[in-house]
């Protein structure tokens, strides 16, 4: 009866043990730079997405992003760019909203953004269409 | 009498569902509908364009490296609508200073000092009741180097049975040495809806 009552306990401490893991993080490797909303797709293409770091006056680097967009109809457009930093923390820009746009059949338009700061090293640019 | 207040009484509840409850609106995921008026996703886009124009273009960046000083001078209203400026230049400052360019001094402004704090505790100088090693020496306040002034315009407009309301928002950002726009820029927001609706 004793070694009974010491095995269960040594079960649920066992289990205990397994609920305190900490859970797993992903790296930074896993997230994509271009995220597009399938609903996008029907409408438009992204044609290019171009990065550099662009040296400035003080030392340092500042991170600017240009995509093109190419529409197969005319469609609406809501962008946003989230930036990060080396260690994958996000760095806040001026606001969270989507900015929005407007295609035309056949037009291909170009959106540039600049990283908030210097220590900007990637980023994630998402594509929807607005409700 | 009875039969009419509970009619009433049912009526007023009737109206009190319909009514949109109030609710939470999260900035990053507005989808809401657009007034004619100025809102706030209006001031975070003219914020964003500013900001990204200036950092974009090295204007603020200081060759002699450190940050450079910046004023907040006068922004006008030029609109029908009661717009407080500060909606629009507390963001381009919030941005400035994170992104470790630029840093706004409170010290001086059209209007005397933004936060008075500056000259008031100046003024604990020479007074017995305060030790003095904390109390602030004289020379310490810092000069600014460039000053953000601008102007918000408004164009009303009949397009056929709609209306056409067009914002502009213009902003300078000046080089207090030379008295030079270093930075300039222009964000139009070109609203079109029911000749209904106000823009006041």
């Amino acid at each position: 009866m004793k070694r009974l009552f010491i095995a269960s306990l040594l079960s649920v401490v066992a289990v205990l043990v397994g609920c305190a893991t900490p859970p797993e993080t992903s790296s930074s490797a896993a997230r994509q730079q271009l995220n597009v909303d399938p609903d996008v797709s029907y409408s438009m293409t992204v044609a290019e997405l171009f990065e550099e770091r662009v040296a400035q006056a003080g030392g340092g680097s500042l991170l600017h992003i240009q995509f093109a967009v190419a529409a197969h109809s005319d469609a609406e457009l809501a962008w946003k760019v989230t930036w990060f930093d080396a260690n994958g923390m996000t760095v806040k820009g001026v606001g969270e909203a989507y900015r929005r746009a407007t295609l035309l059949t056949g037009q291909t338009r170009y959106f540039k953004a600049v990283a908030p700061h210097s220590r900007v090293t990637d980023y994630q640019l998402h594509l929807r269409e607005p409700n | 009498m009875m039969k009419r207040a509970l009619v009433f009484s049912l009526g007023l509840a009737l109206l009190a569902g319909c009514a949109a409850p109030t609710r939470y609106i999260d900035p990053a995921a507005d989808d809401g509908p657009v007034a004619m008026t100025m809102d706030y996703r209006d001031f975070e886009k003219a914020a964003t364009d500013a900001v990204e124009d200036m950092l974009g273009s090295g204007a603020v960046h200081n060759p002699n490296g450190g940050r450079y000083i910046m004023v907040v001078s006068r922004i006008t209203n030029d609109t029908m609508q009661r717009i407080d400026t500060d909606q629009l230049t507390k963001k381009i400052r919030v941005a400035l200073l994170r992104s470790g360019k630029v840093v706004t001094t409170t010290a001086v402004g059209l209007n005397g000092p933004e936060d008075e704090m500056n000259m008031a505790a100046r003024e604990l100088r020479n007074s017995a009741e305060f030790d003095q090693s904390g109390v602030q020496k004289k020379g310490t306040l810092q000069a600014p180097d460039l000053s953000l002034s601008g102007k918000i315009l408004q164009r009303n407009h009949k397009v056929g049975r709609e209306q056409q309301v067009e914002y502009y928002i213009q902003l300078s950002l000046t080089d207090l040495a030379s008295g030079l726009a270093f930075w300039e820029g222009e964000t139009p927001i070109i609203k079109r809806g029911s000749n209904k609706s106000v823009s006041w």
